[in-house]
């Protein structure tokens, strides 16, 4: 099996520089980290001086993604060996404890973190994820909203109840994650995208509203944006085809729809595809799995 | 003025070696500090109330993106005269007298002794050692007024100000190589001496200030005021106008 370094000629200084942009950016591709960290580490742990522990911790926790425990632990001994009474560390224990599905153990362990130090996040963080692991979601919803109240600026948090709301139908609360997210980052496109898609399930005419003006802001945010144009397309058609409108009101709606379909055929065009009405039907209705629902089209 | 030729040995053996003394002294000041200091503890209350403020704030600023309901359910979580955060939330202050609570004391007592001690000793043992002639000249002209502050133990009376002693070129180095400790020891370091003097005159920094009540209050009668005037008002109209100009695909 032949080295990362010798498949793709790359030296260790490249390396090191992926790693720092994937964990910079946040990427989860695990198995490459894996592949190109344990190298870095196995071959050039000295040349790379203190940059090494946070490779480690980066690789330890890849390797819990790809269920590879040796390097985990390899990892964690190295880490304990430096850093002996950090909590930093501990959380990494917990974190494999939780991979080996020993739910109890990692929860002890969180705990003696929290007492220890009781604003630590992460600690909370992953506790909650442990309810979430074993499929007690509503527990977890209550530990989360519980640990919002005392930490109302932490965005991850936000997200994270939005997306178990969702799952949970519950989409009047999904949707006030939603606003948190979107008041504390009103550039991010994709958090009004999904804001106007929870209200789009939500169904009824003043939510149809919101959810295509929300649509558009984030079409103005971004304009290539594809599932909010369709989402444009669609909210407007839905409430045009409403018999509770005013003429008017209906009028302004079939004019976004029509504005938004023209952009889509352009859009496909420039791709070097045209769609026919039929296709952009099948376009409809297969992009949308999650939230589509046939409850809306009765309002 | 007359132009004064300095012996070049004062540039070797007084220059050179101030500037090299007060950036060592310097360093040393910056790793002594890593040593003695302590871990601030954060109290839990604390945290939780600068993310309460910080939220209220943003709602003032970008509530406009929200929609009128979910902007006036916020504010009115917060405002409420009976049941509104700010309203019902007072926190007990124990008003932390400097003089008693033991920990603040030792953190005056271990930056006075860091950063003012060095400075006083290496100032005078310069003023001692460094005395009775001239070390350089300040590039602009300065005023008489100048004169005993700069030249010091120089007693000359038509001497122009702009020659200075060695102290003040003490005291040059001391403001001056603050980028020089940010190259070499990063940002945030202790020894950046001024910055130390700012924080003491801004006063209430970074942490709660002292009486979260007042903080409260203020933030309160900031979010009274703020009306919801909806950014997405025509948003669909103004998306079809920005597309007009440019081309979407």
């Amino acid at each position: 099996m032949s080295s990362i370094s010798e498949l793709y000629d790359v030296c260790w200084e490249e390396m090191r520089d992926k790693l720092r942009k994937w964990r910079e950016e946040n990427y989860r591709n695990s198995e490459q980290i894996v592949d190109v960290g344990e190298e870095l580490i196995n071959e050039h742990a000295s040349k790379l001086g203190d940059d090494v522990w946070i490779i480690y911790e980066q690789v330890m926790i890849a390797a819990l993604d790809c269920s590879r425990d040796d390097l985990a632990w390899s990892c964690l001994q190295e880490l304990k060996r430096q850093f002996p009474d950090s909590h930093r560390v501990k959380r990494l224990a917990g974190m494999r404890l939780e991979a080996l599905e020993r739910y109890e153990d990692a929860n002890k362990l969180y705990d003696s973190i929290l007492q220890d130090d009781p604003t630590n996040t992460a600690a909370r963080k992953r506790k909650i994820s442990i309810l979430q692991a074993q499929g007690k979601s509503s527990e977890a919803i209550r530990e989360l909203n519980e640990y919002l109240e005392q930490f109302v600026g932490d965005q991850e948090a936000w997200h994270e109840l939005s997306e178990l709301y969702i799952n949970e139908h519950d989409y009047a609360k999904a949707a006030f994650c939603l606003e948190e997210l979107m008041m504390t980052n009103p550039h991010n496109h994709l958090y009004c995208e999904q804001y106007a898609e929870v209200k789009y399930t939500q169904g009824g005419l003043e939510n149809l509203e919101l959810a295509r003006k929300y649509f558009a802001q984030a079409l103005k945010l971004n304009n290539r944006n594809m599932r909010a144009l369709f989402g444009l397309y669609m909210s407007a058609s839905h409430i045009a085809a409403s018999p509770k409108v005013s003429a008017k009101v209906k009028k302004d709606n079939v004019k976004y729809a029509a504005w938004a379909t023209s952009q889509i055929s352009r859009a496909y065009q420039v791709r070097g595809c045209l769609p026919t009405s039929v296709g952009l039907h099948t376009i409809q209705v297969t992009f949308w799995p999650r939230l589509m629902s046939s409850n809306n089209c009765s309002n | 003025m007359a132009h004064l030729l300095l012996d070049s040995s004062i540039r070797l053996w007084v220059v050179l070696p101030i500037v090299f003394i007060t950036f060592f002294v310097g360093v040393l000041r910056h790793y002594i500090t890593q040593l003695i200091h302590n871990d601030k503890k954060v109290d839990l209350q604390q945290v939780s109330d600068s993310q309460v403020l910080l939220r209220s704030r943003i709602l003032r600023e970008n509530g406009k993106y929200l929609p009128k309901q979910s902007f006036a359910m916020r504010k009115h979580y917060f405002n409420n005269p009976e049941t509104g955060f700010f309203k019902k939330v007072k926190r007990k202050v124990i008003p932390k007298n400097p003089m008693t609570d033991p920990s603040t004391l030792m953190d005056m007592m271990k930056g006075n002794l860091t950063n003012v001690l060095p400075m006083i000793l290496i100032g005078g043992w310069i003023n001692w050692a460094f005395s009775g002639f001239v070390t350089t000249k300040v590039p602009f002209p300065l005023t008489l007024r100048f004169k005993p502050m700069l030249q010091r133990g120089i007693e000359l009376i038509s001497l122009d100000a702009s020659w200075v002693s060695s102290a003040s070129w003490y005291f040059l180095n001391v403001f001056g190589l603050r980028s020089m400790y940010t190259l070499i020891l990063g940002q945030d370091n202790a020894a950046d001496q001024s910055r130390i003097m700012q924080d003491q005159m801004t006063g209430a920094a970074m942490a709660m200030p002292p009486d979260p009540n007042k903080a409260f209050k203020s933030e309160w009668e900031s979010l009274e005021i703020v009306e919801h005037k909806w950014a997405l008002e025509n948003v669909e109209e103004e998306l079809m106008q920005l597309q007009y100009k440019t081309t979407l695909f």
